[in-house]
């Protein structure tokens, strides 16, 4: 497994760069995993999304269906895509330090 | 004649973007991630393993089989949508299926040892095991060359008997492993990783959904003991296919079937199908533990091909819990609903052009073909085919489970999805149906990565637009469904 480090922390990452413990995870991290993913910079619409993410996964330890995703943020999915390059469930659920969506996802 | 592809596309399309320190310390050098593959010695373990599987299998009689037919005429090749994309004679089916055939040959056969003995032949070496390792997750498995191997040769059966030997030698993609491990021995027991109040979640959201759209209330029930029907989706669909559970409830509703999703088992997909005989058993069997437990009759799988075609077909053969339950799926049900006049969907609402994709695991055998299209033509102002079509449908390219492995996307999109984006285009639809989480997932990244101008949607996705609900606020819940011959 290997390891890099993200806003002066040190992360186990999987060969896709999703994070493994997301213990460690704040804001300063994911605006770090966020050029990764095509995000030059976090601006507050990227923040709504990823705080849903984030506080859907706390409550339910899954990210959010994609639809309710849009409707909770009221944005559809061309804008989420505008603001994800690679999209909701691999792009902002990495930048939001959920792990690698698996299955037919 | 459509053109291949240059070969600056068909290397960009298989570079291996792996870390080389890891394919060195693995000593493997295939395009997908693999967790713990064997080292070294490969060849002898393949060679055990491949043993082991004959012994316990009937695979053997099909081998003695075919090492006495298999030709190599090459019939397959014009078949093959990746040799149509490479013209590279190592994409010609048969090709492919030489390597098991070979091996067996050698290896399992007195004059293939006699043979070997006198011109001094090594045998299978561990280059070829890589080889192999590459070549069997080139192929999606589709079997649509077994429609024109004049020996019979089931190509695509090969192709799962070679990664299931080589899934024995820990040779099998990661995100392949690692979705069936969470589905028989994880937390959640499904290949998403969904608990089950998020499941609930999404089932109530989508209940607002439909209220919101068609203005009835429609229920997605839970853990109903004695409802009829089973429903087991491909469980990413309640993360990524909201119209198309929302479709499917709304059918259901409109004619009163019962029904009901079970808590400790809701996920139809069985990866078992591409890579192991004995996951696809095990996954299988949790099926029937449901089905008792919940009282159920029947087992209804939505909008999955190998999802249906794995319980359709293998279910019978693996169950070991007395007889095993009969299995429906959802557009068997919503075409003999359509059928029986229950259904009532506006022809004034899907104006676009339409086209239909067949997905292999559904239409190869000849199981589900009109049925989609008849449901479609019932309300579709302006349907078209693609050619060829039905049984002889081109693979979206991302099947087999290829689909789910993020790595080989530019191979996927560009080489095994070539001829189906190319047929795409000639259609000129706005609205490409796909029923199956897998097709609809590789041809929505076929449709951006070759620039194309559709929309990949689930056949209940339409059904859901279309149709007119009956107001009904407490829909009476027989115990046996009006559905007549499903």
């Amino acid at each position: 497994m290997a390891t890099i480090e993200l806003a002066g922390k040190q992360f186990d990452v999987d060969e896709d760069g999703f994070i493994q413990d997301a213990t460690d995870w704040d804001e300063a991290v994911a605006a770090a995993i966020a050029p990764t993913e095509g995000v030059d910079s976090m601006t507050e619409e990227h923040w709504v999304v990823v705080n849903f993410i984030r506080d859907y996964y706390k409550e339910f330890g899954v990210a959010p269906m994609i639809r309710k995703l849009c409707k909770s943020t009221k944005m559809d999915l061309k804008k989420i895509y505008e603001l994800f390059p690679s999209g909701p469930a691999k792009g902002a659920c990495k930048i939001a330090g959920l792990p690698k969506p698996t299955g037919c996802v | 004649m459509i053109p291949l592809l240059d070969q600056d596309a068909i290397l960009r399309a298989k570079a291996n973007t792996k870390k080389p320190e890891t394919m060195e310390e693995q000593g493997l050098r295939v395009r997908y991630h693999v967790e713990n593959p064997l080292k070294g010695g490969r060849a002898q373990r393949f060679l055990e393993a491949f043993a082991a599987i004959l012994k316990h299998s009937s695979y053997g009689l099909i081998l003695e089989q075919y090492v006495r037919t298999s030709l190599k005429c090459a019939r397959c090749a014009v078949s093959c949508m990746l040799y149509e994309a490479t013209g590279d004679p190592k994409d010609v089916p048969c090709y492919r299926s030489a390597f098991l055939i070979e091996t067996y040959r050698r290896h399992f056969t007195l004059a293939g040892s006699l043979k070997a003995k006198l011109f001094g032949d090594p045998g299978l070496t561990d280059e070829t095991i890589e080889e192999m390792a590459d070549s069997f997750y080139n192929c999606t498995a589709c079997r649509k060359c077994v429609l024109e191997c004049p020996a019979g040769i089931d190509h695509g059966l090969l192709t799962h008997l070679g990664r299931y030997i080589l899934s024995e030698i820990g040779i099998t993609p990661r995100a392949l492993v690692v979705s069936v491990r969470e589905q028989v021995q994880g937390k959640t027991r499904n290949t998403s990783a969904i608990p089950i109040p998020a499941m609930i979640d999404s089932c109530e959201f989508l209940e607002e959904e439909i209220e919101e759209a068609k203005g009835a209330k429609v229920k997605f029930p839970i853990d109903q003991e004695g409802a009829e029907h089973l429903f087991f989706a491909p469980v990413s669909d309640y993360m990524m296919e909201a119209d198309t559970l929302c479709g499917i409830a709304a059918v259901l509703h409109q004619i009163g079937a019962s029904w009901t999703i079970g808590t400790k088992n809701f996920d139809g997909i069985n990866y078992g199908l591409f890579y192991s005989d004995i996951i696809m058993d095990r996954v299988l069997n949790e099926i029937p533990k449901e089905v008792k437990r919940l009282k159920t009759k029947k087992v209804l799988i939505g909008e999955c091909g190998h999802a249906s075609r794995t319980a359709k077909v293998f279910l019978k053969t693996f169950c070991e819990e007395g007889e095993s339950p009969p299995v429906v799926s959802i557009i068997e049900l919503t075409h003999a609903a359509l059928k029986a006049g229950k259904l009532k969907l506006d022809p004034n609402v899907v104006t676009d052009r339409v086209v239909y994709h067949d997905p292999c695991n559904m239409a190869r055998k000849g199981w589900i073909i009109d049925q989609p299209r008849e449901i479609l033509r019932a309300f579709c102002k302006d349907y078209v085919e693609m050619t060829p079509n039905g049984r002889e449908n081109y693979c979206c390219g991302g099947g087999g489970g290829t689909v789910s492995i993020d790595e080989l996307r530019p191979y996927r999109t560009s080489i095994a999805g070539k001829k189906k984006a190319e047929q795409l285009q000639e259609t000129g639809a706005k609205l490409v149906v796909a029923p199956c989480a897998n097709c609809k997932k590789q041809l929505r990244e076929v449709v951006d990565d070759n620039g194309l101008d559709c929309e990949i949607v689930g056949l209940h996705d339409l059904i859901f637009r279309a149709i007119i609900l009956q107001e009904n606020d407490s829909p009476e819940k027989t115990p046996e469904s009006t559905i007549p011959n499903e």
